[in-house]
Formats: structure tokens, C-alpha cells, sequence
């Protein structure tokens, strides 16, 4: 066992010699069984966390069963227990599923968009020069934008009589005054654009670090033996990736599914229904409508869903990302 | 490097201008929102939305001084807005390192058996999508009278951010060697004097880290700021939203509100930009 | 209550280790600890019951409080007019008036947390027509303190009968039994008695009327040049329209590219202001206007409905409403007319021409018209916290600040009238003369919003049907039909 001493340990003896009286000293783990202190320490230490995230999940998720199946308004009264008719309603609903649905397809091609992009942005900036510093800390820029605001930004610039992009557009030939928002395809087209402009940086933030971290041995030696550029990406550069692409993809995905603000602002749901993800609809059934019950019936019924889905995810990353399994 | 084939470097050279000329292409691309948002805040209210776009002007800070006044039917002034932000997402970092180094270190504790579930159930209340939060904590606010009150903000972002803080925290505790503790818990140090005087030194930078990621995603935050607050902790990104109404929107105004909620970010993407950087790559960048 | 099982097992050892010494005493705090609790609480519960009896007559002496508070809107119901009165509130009544001003979402929310919690904090709160069906058992009726000589002390000035009676009975009146019925005899002269005989009581004083107005660029249409191009083209006369028809005409004419010009406005994004574009169309075709009827069904999937939809439309896809209309609202539209944009626009407030609008200058006009006329008005109202501790000074206060005089103060900030004589007394210099002439005409005509708990939910199903039918996703007797069906499985998981 390691026995030498820190030195800085002369200001700690003082005051714990007390404690040490009564201690075992180092003693291999698993011979003696642990004492009292030892096991609640951590717990003590765990337990301000536990309580904030306690607070802020289990708690509210308590709340949401148990009101999904009541149809309290926020005026009160008495609401009345309705069984299952919140959850009749929320996944009968043409309209919810059409959300639900919606939200998987814009997370899907978000998701995969930015880390191509990302990908392709991180390949030229790689390389450790004072040109790609510059151009990494330019990169990162509407990363750093509150994304209220750059949907709001976005919006004046889509305005169709006075944003810049209709009217530079208009000089490319395409029809004068063209309203982005008000059709649904191109609606969304434009929602995914803002959300890649804002987080395909981080993607590539990631995927830089990865492509710095690699070993050079290997591409040295597979160029020796003359390897096409495919060949070593797919060999080489790609498995050493791994890890990394998969944190990426996990974090962004998880986000993706919170996005809210972007979509309350440059289209509040529109034109018609076609951008109310499940984000919007909630808040508007909730805090709008105040049709609480029905709202937490169609969060639980997103959370269900999230949890099947992300443990999933977050193995991956657990398993590629822990220190200490690695 | 050894020699390649000419057609394969000719293909590398190849590759490499498309890559260069992809990268410029988009950062300039990029940053046109943030430019449109910056000379559009300078511009006279007469030629604010002036279609063609004005480009040769006389720039005027006429708009942020109307931004930061108070007054004229509005409730509040932008300038109490931002100090909203700020109170609102330095309190929540506060919290969210005061408990989240604590339950970091328990996590690497070796006879902490917990550790590992713990550690996957953390991470998992990431997922948590704050619209179903946000809904019981709205009932319960304004059951508890906490409505539009600091906390009730400070509480969530502090626990949304957590599990991002605690994991970074965590993996950084992991890479001190482990010797340290051990050495000073063969001399009868108590585990919080091992935390207080032999990790927390070591741990600074990483603790900046995840301050720095904390403040940035509460600055920016927006669903519970707009579901949880009115006028008096009400935050810069929903006040935004009072430069368009029913007269129609004031665009100098409005631009000029955007940039100074997106400054002090920018700042500190200058000033503390490693951090920035680690944080928001959430540890995963050193 | 689900206890979690996070592995807190090791937080139970200290407890039960001590567990039974501590219930020992535990048990004999416990019983003197509980008689004293049931003591105060009887006491609590009797003096909380006298103290809020529903039903006790108005205290015309009650104490004077140093300050009310008022929750009111921003621009919505025009804050800044009320604002202007507060100095001389404090010297008529000697009170401070504070008021709370949030923009529509927040005061929504901020009004129904409010009430959801029996708060006191504001005496007095703005309500908008489509709250007040589900928040009138939070209001105060106000009929018992309309008819109390000494809590009105300002006699004729501030009393009912003065109100433009279809504007009264859409804003204030409700019968809190059933708060979708509509008092029967909308034309006639408000009066507490009445009413109250009907079955019905007042719930709030209006202040801010807001009705559907055209507003059109009267130096366009007086243009000489304009107006023989106009007389060139159609064979009649330039006037300002009075049927739809002629709307779309003479939109169809403005509409001039090389002057950047569009003919006119439509609000066809999704929300509450393509509704009440809609409506406002439906009530003139002869439909009901007010989207259901007293029997809680939707009433609005009918041939005019169809008709005033397929108008609707036809001008959002003309290309003679600018660029965007279908995502457009009230603030765009504001914007389009104020910045030159169109010749004409349909708006709930007088507008404002921006300065590099050459020459510019705006006549209104009432909407036009088909068979009827009905164009969609809302009232904000100044109500009575049923829970305020100053019901009685909280009354006073709505009475004063909307009687004669001080709403012919407001006029001053354009504040919109809620009373006959007000509109009748607006001298012919006031610069918004036109604009009041025109909102006391078209307020005589206007068709509220049906009386429904869940009306906001309702009004977004109808908006996306209007939406949808604007854009041309769907056809309108398609986008109707469809939404008609969503509103009845909305109006049935209401309670209608």
C-alpha cells in the first residue's frame, strides 16, 4: 500500500488527531466492515444535490401522474379524478400525435444534419494554427447567443417586407416579398437552419477535440503503405472517433428534445399546426388553455417515451465517456 | 512525411481548399444574423427597417438609451431586466457548485457502493425535459407564493444544470491521483478536510468550468423565465418579447435589447474562452 | 404519497435507533400540543367565515385604506391613459393608486394564478371579455354597491344607464350561474334593477372598448389622380368601401408595385386575431358571430361561415394584402399601415403614420358590410377582487376612473369610451375625432365573443382553420368542418 505522507499534512494533524485515535488507518478494502461514519459520509455529502434534482424531477414527475388523471383547471375548485380520459385524449389526438411525431422527425434530421456539418467543419479547423484560432473562437460565435434571441434576430430578418432576406433574395431572382414563415416546408426548412447555425458549433467543438486527440502512429504508418484518403477515414480516423461522435450525438439529441424557444418565437406553431412540437403544445394546453390535467397527461406520456429512449443513448456515453471505466 | 502518390496529393490539396472554402463560406454566412443585429441597433429610428438596408448611416446610441429607461406604460426598465439575468444566473451557479462539489467528490468515494447508480441517475434527470417541469412548479409557485421571485428560478436552473456540473466535476476528481487523499486520510484527515483543503485548490479550474456553463445556460434560459415571472424577476431574454406589440415592432429597440443580452456573453467567450469552451462541450473539451 | 427508493435506507438507522425514547415524550407533547390547535383552529374557522360572507351588504363606512392596488395591461387597454389619473385619484380619494402594468400572456396567467390562489393582493383587476366567463365567481357582484346611494356620491355621472348598452351587456353582464347565457334585451338601457331581475348582475365596470374599425389613407383615396384611374377602370366612382365586394375591389385596385403599394391588411396568422378577422366576416354574411350558442355548440360551420371563410380566403391569396399576411397580427398589420404599406387596414386602435409616409393622412370608417353588420369588438373591464379587503374603496375607485368625466380625460391619451355621452361630447377639434366617431358607431353594431370557459382553446382551432384556409392548405368548407369537430369535443370536455 502507499505509505509515504504528503507533507502539506502538518496542517491537517492537529486538529483530526482526535479522530485518528479512534480510526483504523489504512487497511485494505473489504476486511472490516465499514463503520457508520464512513458509510453515511457520502450520503451527507450527496444529499444538497439530491435534494435540488429531487425537487426539480421526481417531485414534479409525482405531481404530473397524479394530476394527469384529474381534470383540474388552474382556477381549482375541485377537479374531479377522470381516469384515463386525459390519456384517451393526449394519444388519441390526431393533433398530439402529429406533435409527437413531428418533434422525432426534427430531432432525427437536426441531429444528423449538424454532425455532418460539424464533421465538416471540424476536418479544416483541426490542425493546432493561430489561423484556426481565430477561426474556431469565429466558429463559436452563435453558440454564444441566447437562443430567444437569435430567433427573434432571425425572425427580422425573415420579415418579408423589410428583412434583409427577403430582399437579397429578391436580387437572386427569387419571388419579391417571399414569406419563409408562412408556408409549413419552408417554415421548417428554416427552423432547422436556425437550430444548425446555433449548435452545429458544438458539435464541431467536440469533434475538434477528438480529431486533436488522435495518436499520429497510425496515420503515419497507413500512409507509409499507401491508403486512400477513404480508407484511412474509414479505418483510421472514424473508429478513433467513436467516443467522441457518440457523446456529441447523445448531448445534442437529449437538447434537441427541449427545444422550445426557437419555435415560440419565429413561429409560434404555425402556419396552421405544422411547427407545434410537443414543447409548444404543452405550454399552450398548460399555461395557456390552463387545461392542467390534460397537459400532464401528455407529459407523461413524452416522459415515458423519453425514457425508453435515452437510457439507451445515454449507455453509449456512459460506457465510451466514464473516467473510470475507461 | 513520407511521399504520396501525385494524384492522391493533388486529392489532398483538392480536399483541403473545399474544406477552407466550406469553413470561410460558413463563418461568414454565420455571422450575418449577428451583424444585421448590431448595425440595426445603431441605426436612427427613421431608417431602422428601411428596405433596401441602409449601410452608410449616422450610428446612434439612441436606441440603448431608450432600451435601458423605464417608463410610458412599460413596467419595468430593460436595465432592471438584465440584473434579472444576472442575479438570477449567478445564484443559481452558486448553488448549483455549492452542492454539486460535495456530491461530486461522494461519487468517487471508494467505499461509496451507491456510487455508480447514483451516478447513472444524476445524469439521467439531464433528459428531464423542463416542459413537463414546468407545469407543477408553476401550480406550486404560485400555490407557495413564490411567483415571480428569484428562487423560483434560481432552484430550477441550479437542477437543470446539475447533472452537466456534477459530471464534470466528477471526471476531474478522477484524474487527481489518487495517492493525494489517500495520504492525507492515512494521517487521520476527515473526508471534508480532504475535500476543503487537497482537492477543492485542485479543482479551480474545473469548478470555473462549470460555473462558466452554468451562467451561460441560465443567461439564456427562456421557458421557465417566461412561465414563472412577471415583472419583478423577470429576465432580459422573455422582456425581449415587449419590443413587438400590438403597434408593431421597434426594430432599433428590439436589436438593440438583443445585443446587450448577447454582450456579456461575448465577453466572456474573449475573456475566458477555455473555459467557455470546456463547459459548453460540457467537460467534454479540456 | 410514493416514497422514493433512492438507497436512503442508510438515512433510517440514526432515527429508529432512538426511535423509542423519542415517541415517549413525543406522545405527551403530542396531546396538549393538539387541544391547542383544534382550539385555534375552531377559532380561526369562525371568525374566517363571519368575515367572508359572500353575500353582506357594502359598508359604507368602511376604513380607508392608504392604497389600493390594480392590475391592469400595458398598450392592450391603454395603460398610459390611466396612468395619467393616478395624481388626481390621490386627491380626489386621498389613496395611493398602484398599478401593476403586464402585457397580455403574463396578465393572463398573472389574473388566474391570482384568483387560483384567493389572493388579496390586487383590489382592483382588468379582465378581458374572453377570461371573464371563468372567472366570475371570483368577482365581485357589483349590483348592491351600483344601487348604494352613499358609494355614489358622483350620482348621475357614473352610473350605468350611461354605458353604450351592447357594450355593457357584453362585458359586465353575466349570470354567474351560468355564465354562457346572454342578458335577452341588448339594446336596452343599462339598469341595476333590471338586470338584476333577470337573473343577471354586473360584474365589472367597462373601460377600454376596443371594436373592429377601418382605417384607410384618405389623401390616396382623394388623390385626383386615383381617382380618375379608378373611374377609368371600374366605371364608378372612388369612395371609401361600405360592402365587401367593394373592399376587394378597391383593394384590388390600390394595389400599385410601382408605388410599393398594397390594397389592404388581413391578420391570418394563427391566434385569437384571425378569429376575430373571421367573425366579424361571418356576422356580416348573416351568421352568428359569436362563434356557439347558449347551448354550448358551435354554430359557425354553416353556409355563411363557408362564405365568409371563401371570401377570407380569396383576399389573403389575391397578392393585394402585402407579403407575409398569413402569419401576420395585430402588430404587423399596425406596421404595414403605419410604415405605407397599404391603402386601407381593418385594426382595433387608431394608427399612426411613420414619418417617411409623404403626405399621409388616415381616415376611418366602420367595416364594411354584406347582409348585416357585426364587427368583432372586446371590452377590457375594471372588476372587484371578490377576496380584496377594500371592496368597498375598490368600487369607488372603478366607479370614479370610469365615469364621464374621467374617460373624456383619457380621450386625451386615446383611451376608447365605454360611454354615450362621452362620444357624444367629443368636440369636433379633438384630432381623433374621426377615429371616435367612427369606434361610437361601429361599437353600436359590435358582436362579442360566446360566453365559454375554454373560449381560448376554442378561438385557436378556429384561428389554425382560418390560417389554414388562408394560406390554401385547406379548403374552408374543409378547414371549417374540421375544426367545428375539434371545438364540439372541446366544448363537451368543458362541461357544455
Amino acid at each position: 500500500m502507499k505509505a509515504t505522507a504528503a507533507p502539506s499534512d502538518a496542517t491537517l494533524t492537529v486538529d483530526t488527531s482526535r479522530r485518528a485515535a479512534g480510526r483504523a488507518t489504512a487497511v485494505p478494502r473489504g476486511r472490516k466492515p465499514l463503520s457508520w461514519k464512513k458509510l453515511s459520509t457520502p450520503w451527507v455529502y450527496m444529499a444538497p444535490a439530491m435534494s435540488v434534482l429531487l425537487l426539480m424531477t421526481v417531485a414534479p414527475a409525482i405531481f404530473i401522474f397524479y394530476s394527469a388523471f384529474r381534470n383540474d383547471k388552474i382556477l381549482g375548485g375541485a377537479g374531479k379524478f377522470v381516469g384515463l380520459d386525459n390519456f384517451i385524449t393526449a394519444v388519441t389526438n390526431a393533433s398530439v400525435q402529429h406533435a409527437f411525431l413531428i418533434t422525432f422527425g426534427f430531432v432525427a434530421v437536426a441531429v444528423i444534419l449538424e454532425m455532418i456539418l460539424g464533421f465538416a467543419l471540424a476536418l479544416p479547423l483541426a490542425a493546432q494554427t493561430r489561423a484556426n484560432k481565430v477561426g474556431a473562437a469565429l466558429m463559436l460565435l452563435p453558440f454564444a447567443v441566447t437562443p430567444a434571441v437569435a430567433a427573434m434576430v432571425f425572425k427580422q430578418l425573415l420579415n418579408p417586407n423589410y428583412g434583409w432576406v427577403g430582399y437579397y433574395l429578391g436580387i437572386f431572382g427569387f419571388p419579391k416579398g417571399i414569406d419563409l414563415l408562412g408556408d409549413p416546408t419552408s417554415a421548417w426548412i428554416v427552423l432547422v437552419i436556425l437550430d444548425i447555425w446555433q449548435w452545429t458549433p458544438f458539435i464541431a467543438l467536440i469533434l475538434m477535440a477528438g480529431l486533436q486527440s488522435l495518436p499520429g502512429e497510425p496515420r503515419e504508418a497507413a500512409m507509409v503503405d499507401g491508403a486512400s484518403p477513404w480508407q484511412m477515414f474509414r479505418h483510421i480516423t472514424f473508429p478513433a472517433m467513436v467516443p467522441f461522435i457518440a457523446i456529441a450525438a447523445v448531448l445534442r439529441t437529449i437538447q434537441a428534445f427541449k427545444t422550445f424557444d426557437s419555435f415560440k418565437i419565429l413561429t409560434g406553431g404555425g402556419p396552421g399546426e405544422s411547427t407545434e412540437i410537443i414543447n409548444l403544445g404543452i405550454f399552450r394546453v398548460g399555461l395557456q388553455s390552463f387545461n392542467v390535467g390534460l397537459a400532464c397527461a401528455l407529459g407523461v406520456v413524452f416522459l415515458i417515451i423519453l425514457s425508453l429512449l435515452i437510457p439507451f443513448m445515454l449507455r453509449i456515453i456512459g460506457r465510451r465517456a466514464d473516467p473510470e471505466e475507461m | 512525411m513520407t511521399t504520396t502518390s501525385s494524384t492522391s496529393r493533388g486529392g489532398a490539396v483538392a480536399r483541403v481548399i473545399i474544406g477552407r472554402t466550406f469553413l470561410w463560406a460558413w463563418l461568414l454566412i454565420g455571422l450575418v444574423p449577428l451583424v444585421f443585429m448590431f448595425i440595426t441597433s445603431v441605426k436612427p429610428a427613421g431608417i431602422a427597417n428601411q428596405i433596401p438596408p441602409a449601410w452608410i448611416f449616422q450610428p446612434t446610441l439612441e436606441n440603448y438609451a431608450s432600451v435601458l429607461s423605464a417608463g410610458g406604460g412599460k413596467s419595468e426598465s430593460f436595465g432592471q431586466l438584465l440584473a434579472n439575468s444576472a442575479i438570477v444566473s449567478l445564484g443559481a451557479t452558486a448553488l448549483a457548485i455549492v452542492v454539486g462539489v460535495p456530491a461530486a467528490y461522494a461519487l468517487t468515494m471508494k467505499d461509496f457502493r451507491a456510487r455508480k447508480g447514483l451516478s447513472s441517475w444524476i445524469l439521467s434527470t439531464y433528459m428531464f425535459p423542463p416542459i413537463v417541469a414546468v407545469i407543477p412548479v408553476f401550480v406550486f409557485a404560485g400555490k407557495l407564493g413564490l411567483m415571480d421571485t428569484y428562487p423560483a428560478l434560481i432552484i430550477p436552473y441550479a437542477a437543470f444544470n446539475l447533472p452537466i456540473v456534477v459530471w464534470i466535476l466528477r471526471s476531474s476528481i478522477l484524474q487527481l491521483p489518487y495517492e493525494i487523499q489517500e495520504a492525507a486520510m492515512v494521517d487521520g484527515a476527515s473526508t471534508w478536510n480532504v475535500l476543503r483543503r487537497i482537492i477543492w485548490p485542485l479543482l479551480v479550474p474545473s469548478v470555473a468550468t462549470a460555473a462558466v456553463l452554468t451562467i451561460v445556460l441560465s443567461w439564456n434560459e427562456f421557458l421557465f423565465a417566461l412561465s414563472l415571472t412577471r415583472s419583478g424577476a423577470k429576465t432580459a431574454p422573455v422582456g425581449l418579447q415587449q419590443f413587438t406589440g400590438m403597434y408593431g415592432t421597434d426594430w432599433g429597440n428590439i436589436t438593440a435589447a438583443a445585443t446587450l443580452i448577447v454582450a456579456p456573453i461575448l465577453v466572456l467567450m474573449v475573456v475566458l474562452r477555455r473555459q467557455m469552451v470546456a463547459g459548453l462541450t460540457f467537460g467534454a473539451v479540456k | 404519497m410514493k416514497t422514493t427508493q433512492l438507497g436512503l435506507g442508510a438515512w433510517d438507522l440514526p432515527w429508529r435507533k432512538q426511535g423509542g425514547k423519542m415517541t415517549r415524550s413525543f406522545n405527551r407533547i403530542k396531546r396538549s400540543r393538539v387541544a391547542a390547535g383544534l382550539a385555534a383552529a375552531l377559532t380561526v374557522t369562525l371568525l374566517a367565515t363571519g368575515c367572508t360572507g359572500g353575500s353582506s351588504a357594502p359598508n359604507a363606512s368602511a376604513a380607508k385604506p392608504a392604497e389600493l392596488r390594480m392590475l391592469y395591461t400595458t398598450d392592450e387597454a391603454n395603460s398610459a391613459a390611466v396612468a395619467s389619473l393616478v395624481p388626481q385619484f390621490k386627491e380626489k380619494f386621498g389613496i395611493d393608486l398602484k398599478i401593476d402594468n403586464q402585457p397580455y400572456d403574463a396578465l393572463q396567467q398573472k389574473v388566474f394564478s391570482e384568483f387560483a390562489s384567493s389572493s388579496s393582493y390586487y383590489d382592483i383587476v382588468v379582465v378581458d371579455t374572453p377570461w371573464a366567463p371563468a372567472l366570475v365567481q371570483n368577482l365581485e357582484p357589483l349590483s348592491q354597491y351600483l344601487e348604494n346611494g352613499a358609494l355614489n356620491p358622483d350620482g348621475p355621472e357614473s352610473n350605468v344607464g350611461d354605458f353604450i348598452p351592447k357594450v355593457f351587456y357584453d362585458t359586465a353582464v353575466y349570470n354567474a350561474d351560468s355564465p354562457i347565457k346572454r342578458y335577452p334585451d341588448p339594446k336596452a338601457k343599462p339598469d341595476v334593477s333590471t338586470i338584476k331581475s333577470a337573473g343577471f348582475d354586473v360584474y365589472g365596470m367597462p373601460i377600454q372598448s376596443n371594436v373592429a374599425v377601418m382605417a384607410y389613407r384618405s389623401d390616396l383615396f382623394n388623390d385626383p389622380a386615383q381617382k380618375a384611374n379608378f373611374k377609368a377602370k371600374y366605371g364608378k366612382d372612388l369612395t371609401v368601401p361600405k360592402t365587401w365586394d367593394d373592399y376587394a375591389q378597391v383593394a384590388e385596385f390600390f394595389t400599385q408595385p410601382d408605388k410599393k403599394l398594397y390594397g389592404t391588411t388581413v391578420m391570418a396568422g394563427v391566434g385569437d386575431w384571425a378569429t376575430d378577422d373571421f367573425k366579424t366576416l361571418l356576422a356580416s354574411q348573416g351568421g352568428d358571430g359569436t362563434l356557439a350558442d347558449e347551448n354550448g355548440k358551435p354554430t359557425f360551420d354553416t353556409a355563411e361561415g363557408v362564405q365568409a371563410l371563401d371570401y377570407y380566403a380569396k383576399l389573403a391569396q389575391s397578392g393585394h394584402v402585402p407579403p407575409g399576411s398569413t402569419s401576420a397580427d395585430w402588430g404587423t398589420t399596425a406596421e404595414s399601415f403605419g410604415s405605407g404599406l397599404t391603402a386601407m387596414t381593418i385594426n382595433y386602435h387608431d394608427l399612426k403614420l411613420a414619418d417617411n409616409v409623404k403626405g399621409g393622412t388616415i381616415g376611418y370608417a366602420p367595416v364594411p358590410t354584406a347582409k348585416a353588420a357585426g364587427p368583432h369588438f372586446g371590452t377590457w373591464m375594471l372588476s372587484v377582487n371578490k377576496n380584496s379587503k377594500n371592496k368597498e374603496w375598490a368600487y369607488q375607485a372603478i366607479s370614479w376612473l370610469t365615469a364621464a368625466n374621467q374617460q373624456t380625460t383619457m380621450t386625451a391619451k386615446s383611451l376608447h369610451p365605454s360611454r354615450t355621452s362621452v362620444y357624444s361630447g367629443i368636440k369636433s377639434d379633438n384630432p381623433l375625432a374621426p377615429f371616435y366617431d367612427t369606434l361610437g358607431k361601429s361599437l353600436a353594431e359590435g358582436v362579442g365573443r360566446a360566453r365559454l370557459t375554454n373560449y381560448t382553446e376554442v378561438s385557436h382551432e378556429v384561428a389554425v382553420a382560418v390560417n389554414n384556409a388562408a394560406t390554401g392548405a385547406a379548403s374552408p368548407s374543409d378547414a371549417l368542418k374540421s375544426a367545428s369537430e375539434k371545438v364540439s369535443a372541446l366544448l363537451k370536455s368543458a362541461g357544455y
